[in-house]
């Protein structure tokens, strides 16, 4: 299986099913490689080949989504090689857990709804950044759950994802007015809560997001209102960020982005970094966690 | 018949203990410390698993929770019997796991690691009948019984190390953990100590007495001089109800006053408690968060004039959130509050969180 085909292949889970997370669509793409694949003859044969074919994957979508899926995929690879030793069995087992693993985290986002949605009292007033699929689902089986709460979401330059999460929140009846990321502080005063999604979470317990998250974290913490994060537990990457400055290049602008200019410097990024003091806590599917629980989960995959 | 006797006698305890709970939860104090709480409740869930009819490790967990939902249910705001619960019921599971045969790591929490390698979809019913798992698991009972028994020495044994001479300590109301803390202190080392009465039941009064009579220093304040004495203090060291799951503290009211004053002078708060008041609910998770007695001490019914103009009320507990907190003394040592997330972890199984 070629690069090109791989990279259709990734195009097309996203085109087809536009719920599916990015990096449940990389994994996806991955296993489709290594099921097809009939030229590696050793184990380190194939991570290199795999390697290679992450590499192209972020080619085409920088998100740091696409780049903790694929680490996790490798991590995975190693994991398995090391209890069965022989290629053949080693794939066999591979495909079949690899079936399973995809199966359990497509089950995630309902988890991470199903924590998150007793937060929500009666009456509440969340306010959130942007579009998520995730806080989407949270909001929905909140109101599934015949909650009354109104929506706050901001227009999220430059591309207006705000826009598009007041129509899906508008299909769902719940009552939502956009505001303008200018106007975090002036509507910080009337919120309780504010409830955001994750393009990764880092191993400080930070997150990285659209661009917008941070100011949206310092306003809160200066209202002390609570500032919750939804994501899913295989968005956890191995960074760790110390400020803005850290965060690495290949993420912070588009794949088109990245190949087409050549000064980065004149281009505006579309992610930044929340530092952990800010995050009152994470929903994740392995359960509600603090910012220093992250680290622990990270530490006990990796090492 | 001897065996309907003891299982009459079973429920009757069960009752007892509930109606018990139930008028307990008063004003004027818990008329039992929950320290005593623990104790009985632990006490009665071994005699539920020595008397009653099972078969397997999934009977017995069935029943335990069929109990526990009744005891929380008859006072929500007493958290220590919720916690006694969860800890028997993580204890039946690691004997179970043990008689299996199976390492205790499998058993463990969600984690990546285990998303990434377990085999099959853990359908972990635990059926299987083992012949020692009864007396395995009252033996492992015994143990957390005398672990409860000593909580409070093991916390006073750790006052030197944190309680210096000529130092002026502040606290709250009464504790009998930080009581027993200073006067462990008080055996070698000089200081004084400062008790906010904490209205409008002013248990401060009653701490103040039990502390001169082991010849410490004290003066009583009232809540409103919190304040202005923080200049002077040196530590703050405080009890609690119930520590949360976050690191923050469902706290006696007045402590959040005296936690962000102490924040404000830089003040260090440490806070004992002993492990079995460490609960997985989460603030403004639950409505039976908050709780409310008769506001008769805040304004007393002979003011009638006024009574139909205002509202009165009176609640028993205030929220301290972890960032207030420096430092927490437990049984098992001195924790940081961002470090709460993995003792519980080890204490409690999270499928067992909503009983």
């Amino acid at each position: 299986m070629d690069k090109d085909e791989l990279v259709e292949y990734f195009r097309t889970q996203v085109r087809q099913d536009p719920e599916v997370p990015s990096a449940v669509a990389a994994i996806r793409t991955l296993l489709e490689f290594l099921k097809r694949d009939q030229t590696g003859e050793t184990i380190l044969g194939l991570r290199e080949n795999l390697t290679q074919t992450i590499r192209r994957l972020e080619e085409a979508d920088s998100s740091v989504a696409v780049s903790s899926g694929g680490e996790l995929f490798l991590r995975f690879i190693s994991l398995t090689s090391l209890e069965h030793p022989d290629l053949s069995q080693c794939k066999k087992v591979m495909v079949e857990r690899g079936e399973l693993f995809l199966k359990k985290i497509s089950l995630s986002r309902s988890k991470v709804a199903k924590l998150c949605h007793t937060f929500i009292k009666d009456g509440a007033k969340i306010l959130t950044h942007s579009s998520s699929r995730v806080v989407l689902k949270v909001l929905e089986s909140a109101a599934a759950d015949k909650k009354r709460f109104t929506v706050y979401v901001t227009e999220s330059q430059p591309d207006s994802a705000g826009r598009q999460m007041a129509d899906k929140l508008q299909n769902l009846n719940i009552p939502v007015t956009v505001v303008l990321d200018a106007a975090v502080g002036y509507i910080m005063e009337k919120v309780d809560l504010v409830i955001v999604g994750a393009e990764g979470v880092v191993e400080s317990g930070g997150i990285i997001n659209k661009i917008g998250t941070y100011q949206l974290a310092v306003c809160s913490k200066a209202h002390n209102k609570p500032f919750y994060v939804v994501a899913e537990s295989f968005k956890f990457v191995r960074l760790y960020p110390l400020n803005q400055q850290d965060v690495p290049e290949r993420f912070k602008y588009k794949a088109d982005t990245l190949k087409a200019v050549e000064d980065l410097a004149e281009e505006h990024p579309m992610i930044d970094y929340t530092p952990p003091s800010l995050i009152t806590l994470l929903f994740t599917d392995l359960g509600v966690l603090t910012p220093s629980a992250v680290s622990d989960e990270l530490i006990k995959l990796y090492l | 018949m001897p065996g309907a006797d003891k299982e009459a006698d079973l429920t009757e305890r069960i009752e007892a203990f509930l109606a018990d709970l139930k008028r307990g939860g008063c004003g004027t104090g818990p008329i039992r410390g929950s320290g005593e709480t623990a104790r009985e409740t632990t006490a009665l869930l071994r005699k539920v698993t020595a008397q009653a009819r099972w078969s397997s490790a999934g009977d017995l967990m069935e029943i335990i929770r069929k109990e526990g939902r009744r005891m929380t249910a008859a006072q929500p705001s007493e958290t220590t019997v919720g916690n006694m619960v969860l800890r028997v019921l993580k204890i039946i599971r690691e004997e179970y796991a043990r008689s299996r045969g199976s390492s205790e790591e499998t058993d463990q929490q969600e984690s990546l690691h285990k998303l990434l390698t377990s085999g099959g979809l853990s359908d972990e019913n635990f059926r299987q009948h083992y012949v020692h798992l009864k007396a395995n698991v009252i033996e492992a009972i015994n143990e957390l019984l005398t672990e409860l028994e000593g909580t409070t020495d093991n916390i006073a044994m750790q006052a030197l190390e944190h309680i210096h001479s000529n130092e002026v300590i502040m606290t709250v109301g009464r504790s009998r953990t930080v009581e027993a803390f200073l006067k462990d202190a008080a055996r070698k080392r000089k200081f004084h100590v400062i008790v906010a009465e904490c209205a409008p039941f002013c248990q401060g009064h009653e701490m103040a007495t039990n502390l001169s009579k082991a010849s410490i220093e004290t003066t009583v304040i009232a809540d409103a001089a919190i304040f202005a004495v923080m200049s002077r203090v040196n530590k703050v060291i405080i009890g609690t109800q119930t520590v949360l799951a976050n690191g923050g503290l469902r706290a006696v009211n007045g402590t959040h006053t005296v936690a962000l004053a102490a924040r404000h002078h830089s003040t260090p708060l440490i806070v004992c408690a002993p492990m079995f008041k460490l609960s997985p609910q989460f603030p403004n998770e639950e409505d039976t968060f908050h709780k409310f007695v008769s506001p008769h001490e805040v304004l007393p019914f002979t003011e009638g004039e006024i009574l139909s103009k205002v509202n009165v009320h009176c609640p028993v507990f205030d929220y301290v959130p972890p960032e207030l907190i420096t430092l927490f003394i437990s049984n098992i040592g001195g924790n940081a509050p961002s470090y709460i997330y993995r003792l519980m972890s080890e204490l409690y199984h999270p499928e067992d969180h909503d009983l």
